[in-house]
């Protein structure tokens, strides 16, 4: 039996829109950390990011990410690896905004029942995060604070702010 | 069997009530000392330490969400020298004012989740508003959504189940634009704004249901405690009305499965909103859980499969299962209840406030059937226990008991405690301070106003479409951007009936500003304004139903009771006045927080009215812009120098002055007599004056329409005593409306209002023009006004999106 087949326990998918459309939630999403004094940010783009605990092989992953979460059409997808990308440090920064474990995750709820419905293994959970793509000059502890105040409610939201590939 | 105390006894029986009150603010129980004495005195008597859970039961139930004491509890009023004692306050106005009218119409009055009212032979209108405010100061977004879901619940819960058809949302907030600081954790208006907006949207987006009614006010009082009220009508069969729970009947719990989310709520609504929130007190709804719900309750409902109904809110199980089962006794056991996390304790699982879940009285014998019915749209149930006729509330986890509870004790047993009130009407009704301005300037700034300003950018992101019933739409005119007063709806999507007409309208009125200055007259208001907007587009004035929603700052403070008081006897009146009966409500009180300097800043008494009547012909409705050049323009009722909150006096940085004060009497006939010349089709636009008076309500007719008008002020049936122009422009004396008649039926118009005319006081006071201008002729025969339209409406939409660009 080769090893590779084993399954891993976390999966990353990250789905987003192509980079010919334009991106109306990223170019709001933009807007509302301008007035937040971020004023060097010249871009966003909003990425879905699903996590998928669960008995599930790499291909399924594939096909959960082909076929169920991502438009052909308009979006592209990638099986991110779960450890964090090797940085570049310049001008690009990466939010990404998960509802606590406390919270319920409504479309991580409907995600998982329709993975299910595919014919697949159930996972165990699946939560969802949105991902902010962000370009030009930020520092990290002020571009937290304003995310803070627009992108993501501390309350319910864990919101993680790293340096990041384009 | 264990007694419960085993399962986690609290030592409650010998602490004092210093040590009780630690032990309530830790666990955020918001009991008070007479509560708690009186737990300590029941349990004395049967000789045994309470459980945890009992007291969370105890205080969910008593919880001012659930039992509205403030409401219900004697208060002793001090206004000025005399004293006097109200027995029960919701009782003596509310209630009240209902009884005197004695509708029969009015099917289900304040005992159901929702009120229902008779909607032509068949079936009947069930109409709910309540508030979802703390959650949402805490979380915008998950507030207001779980707010929606919680009132969709409301109408789903009651009767045996109405179908809803039409979601309202009223909000109140501070300025988007506010500058000055804010303390640590609360959010900034305009983020609330978004975050409440896009809850509303989602949720009722989701579920395809339409939202078309609704309004926001802004004031910077608010800006720490926003007020979010969501409201839900819904059509449901009149025999479908009635339930009742029987012995035997088992417990069934539907939907969402129950999880550590959402604890304390209902006691959260007891105490001031400070720093140390609880979390869990705030959600994410789950539409699709909840539609699923819904189709899978109504069709079960069809079949007749369940006897009783009601959704779990702010208390859960404990409040659900309570309530059905407070006439006949409940066991309930909870291992049986689906979990979304398997550690959660009994308490918790009895407690916990999730979302999108429903509790079912089901007889054995259809259990299988109702399994089918919501299996069938992936919607989970549980048997959780049964009703039984003990007379008790018995609860069990995993064999050991939890609560055993005697019913009456719960229900009856909360200590009522005399309030203090007092009540001093404003030393002066004299306005003083503030610049004079001219006209034409006033109304500019008027128009931009943020409480008058299209709030098209709210509107447009709701579907108010969907089911395809929308007759008369929120934005009305020739560009479908205009202000309309009230939307009409014709359900045949639910009643399934393409050859009855008969539409429904339901219409708002909230005026904090009066409130200010007089609580009572700021009630009159209210129930005029939503009147008067139900009329405005073809509602039968005389059928009306209302809602009232107070918000208040803490009723621990008498001055602030004291104008709860005086609020709600403006109500009695007022329902009584225009023979309009309240059929269910709701309060929210401790509506105040520390500011940045930690002084409290309690909101302004705020009362909605939320009016629902039924169209008599759909077909018949009308919007509010002109329809063409050369019609004669009609005010209906009197103009009086009332400018005490008005838009004028904001504007003007005045303050004082006489409070609107209607009169009931003289403006339901002008009213009746109106929607009577509409019904006959003579009418071809009414459009209410509200804030901004006269020259406001005439711009947003004429923008709307891109037609002018020429209005002489000197035509207006009017107080004697006013000389000034500015006055009889800004007024916002209640009771009236603009209309514009067809020239050829002015005769038969004014025959409508028949001997009435004179007490309506129909003066023609000028005619409609092609050219898009407001021009006004003062008093003393010079133009006051001459406003290009195009201008007036450019800045009336330019407010809203500039501050949340």
């Amino acid at each position: 039996m080769s090893v590779r087949a084993m399954p891993i326990a976390t999966h990353l998918i990250e789905v987003r829109l192509r980079p010919e459309f334009a991106d109306a939630e990223g170019a709001a999403a933009l807007a509302l950390l301008l007035a937040q004094s971020q004023p060097s940010l010249r871009d966003a783009r909003v990425s879905r990011v699903y996590r998928i605990n669960g008995p599930i092989t790499a291909n399924q992953v594939q096909q959960v990410a082909k076929d169920l979460l991502c438009d052909p059409v308009t979006q592209e997808h990638r099986v991110v690896a779960p450890t964090s990308p090797p940085l570049n440090g310049m001008n690009f920064w990466r939010v990404e905004v998960w509802l606590k474990p406390s919270v319920t995750d409504p479309v991580g709820e409907t995600v998982r029942d329709a993975i299910a419905d595919m014919g697949l293994p159930r996972p165990d959970s699946v939560r969802c995060a949105l991902v902010y793509r962000l370009s030009g000059r930020a520092n990290k502890a002020s571009l937290e604070k304003a995310v803070a105040r627009t992108l993501a409610n501390p309350l319910i939201h864990d919101a993680v702010v790293s340096e990041a590939h384009p | 069997m264990t007694a419960p105390a085993a399962a986690g006894a609290l030592n409650v029986l010998a602490k004092s009530p210093k040590e009780l009150r630690a032990l309530g603010d830790a666990r955020h129980l918001s009991l008070n000392d007479a509560e708690w004495a009186a737990i300590q005195t029941h349990f004395k008597s049967i000789k045994r330490e309470p459980s945890l859970a009992e007291i969370e039961t105890i205080a969910q139930t008593w919880s001012e969400h659930c039992k509205h004491k403030t409401f219900t509890s004697p208060i002793r009023l001090t206004e000025g020298k005399k004293t006097r004692t109200i027995k029960n306050l919701f009782e003596e106005t509310i209630v009240a004012a209902t009884a005197a009218v004695k509708k029969p119409w009015c099917l289900s009055v304040f005992e159901d989740n929702a009120g229902i009212v008779a909607f032509g032979k068949k079936w009947a209108l069930a109409f709910k508003a309540e508030t979802h405010n703390h959650p949402s100061a805490l979380e915008p977004y998950g507030g207001a959504e779980t707010g929606v879901g919680g009132v969709i619940r409301d109408v789903l819960g009651c009767g045996l189940g109405a179908k809803p058809v039409l979601n309202t949302d009223v909000f109140c907030f501070g300025t988007p634009g506010y500058a000055g600081a804010l303390p640590e954790g609360a959010h900034h208006p305009s983020r609330t704004l978004r975050g409440v907006v896009a809850g509303v949207r989602d949720y009722g987006n989701r579920m395809g249901i339409p939202t078309a009614a609704g309004g926001i006010w802004f004031d910077d009082d608010y800006r720490l405690n926003p007020l979010v009220f969501v409201g839900t009508v819904g059509l449901i069969p009149q025999s479908a009305v009635k339930k009742e729970v029987k012995p035997g009947d088992l417990i069934v719990a539907v939907g969402g499965r129950t999880g550590r989310d959402g604890l304390h709520g209902a006691t959260f609504s007891s105490a001031n909103l400070g720093a140390d929130a609880p979390s869990s007190a705030v959600q994410i709804g789950h539409a699709i859980n909840e539609k699923r719900v819904l189709d899978a309750l109504l069709r079960a409902r069809d079949k007749g499969l369940y006897r009783s109904v009601t959704d779990c809110g702010a208390g859960g199980f404990s409040s659900a299962v309570g309530e059905l089962g407070a006439k006949c006794g409940a066991d309930v056991r909870l291992e049986a209840a689906p979990l979304k996390v398997s550690d959660l304790t009994g308490w918790e699982i009895w407690l916990s406030e999730s979302q999108e879940r429903m509790v079912l009285a089901v007889p054995p014998k259809n259990l299988k059937a109702l399994e089918a019915v919501f299996s069938a749209e992936g919607c989970e149930t549980a048997v959780i226990g049964e009703f039984t006729n003990t007379g008790r509330l018995v609860v069990t986890h995993k064999g050991e008991s939890v609560v055993d509870l005697d019913m009456k004790f719960l229900h009856k047993g909360l200590p009522r405690v005399e309030r203090e009130a007092t009540w001093s009407a404003p030393a002066t009704s004299k306005a003083s301070g503030g610049v004079e301005k001219k006209a034409p300037l006033v109304l500019r700034e008027m128009i931009a106003h943020l409480n008058v300003c299209s709030r098209e950018w709210v509107i447009r992101q709701y579907d108010h479409e969907v089911q395809g019933g929308t007759v008369i739409k929120p934005l009305q005119g020739v560009r479908h951007d205009g202000p309309g007063d009230a939307c009409v709806i014709w359900p045949h999507a639910a009643t399934g009936d393409m050859t009855d007409f008969t539409g429904f309208s339901v219409a708002h009125g909230l005026n904090p500003d009066y409130g200010r200055l007089d609580p009572y007259y700021m009630a009159l208001a209210c129930v005029d304004e939503a009147l008067r907007n139900l009329t405005c587009v073809g509602a039968d004035p005389s059928r009306a139903a209302l809602l009232d929603n107070f918000c208040w700052a803490s009723p621990a403070d008498p001055r602030q009771l004291g104008a709860l008081v005086r609020a709600a006897e403006g109500c009695r009146d007022a329902g009584k006045g225009y023979s309009a009966p309240f059929i269910s409500g709701k309060d929210s009180l401790y509506n105040q927080s520390k500011d940045e300097k930690g002084k409290e800043l309690p909101i302004p008494g705020t009362l909605l009215i939320s009016a629902i009547a039924p169209v008599p012909d759909a077909r018949k409705s009308i919007t509010m812009d002109f329809k063409g050049p050369g019609n004669p323009l009609y005010v209906i009722g009197r103009t009086n120098d009332e400018l005490g909150g008005s838009l004028y006096h904001r504007i003007l940085g005045r303050v004082g002055g006489e409070v609107p004060k209607a009169n009931p009497a003289c403006a339901i006939e002008g009213f009746k007599s109106l929607h009577a010349a509409i019904l006959k089709g003579l009418v071809l636009s009414a459009h209410d004056l509200s804030e901004g008076g006269l020259a406001v309500c005439a711009a947003e007719m004429g923008f709307s329409g891109e037609f002018g008008a020429r209005l002489d002020l000197d035509e207006l049936a009017r107080d004697p005593r006013i000389y000034s122009n500015e006055t009889l422009l800004f007024s916002e004396s209640p009771s009236r409306i603009l209309v514009e008649v067809k020239p050829e039926s002015e005769s038969a118009f004014l025959r409508h209002f028949g001997k009435g005319a004179k007490a309506a006081a129909v003066r023609r006071v000028g005619q409609t023009t092609a050219n898009p201008i407001l021009k006004v002729v003062g008093l003393d025969g010079a133009t006051v006004l001459e406003e290009p339209l195009r201008e007036l409406k450019e800045a009336w939409q330019r407010t809203l999106p500039a501050v949340l660009k």
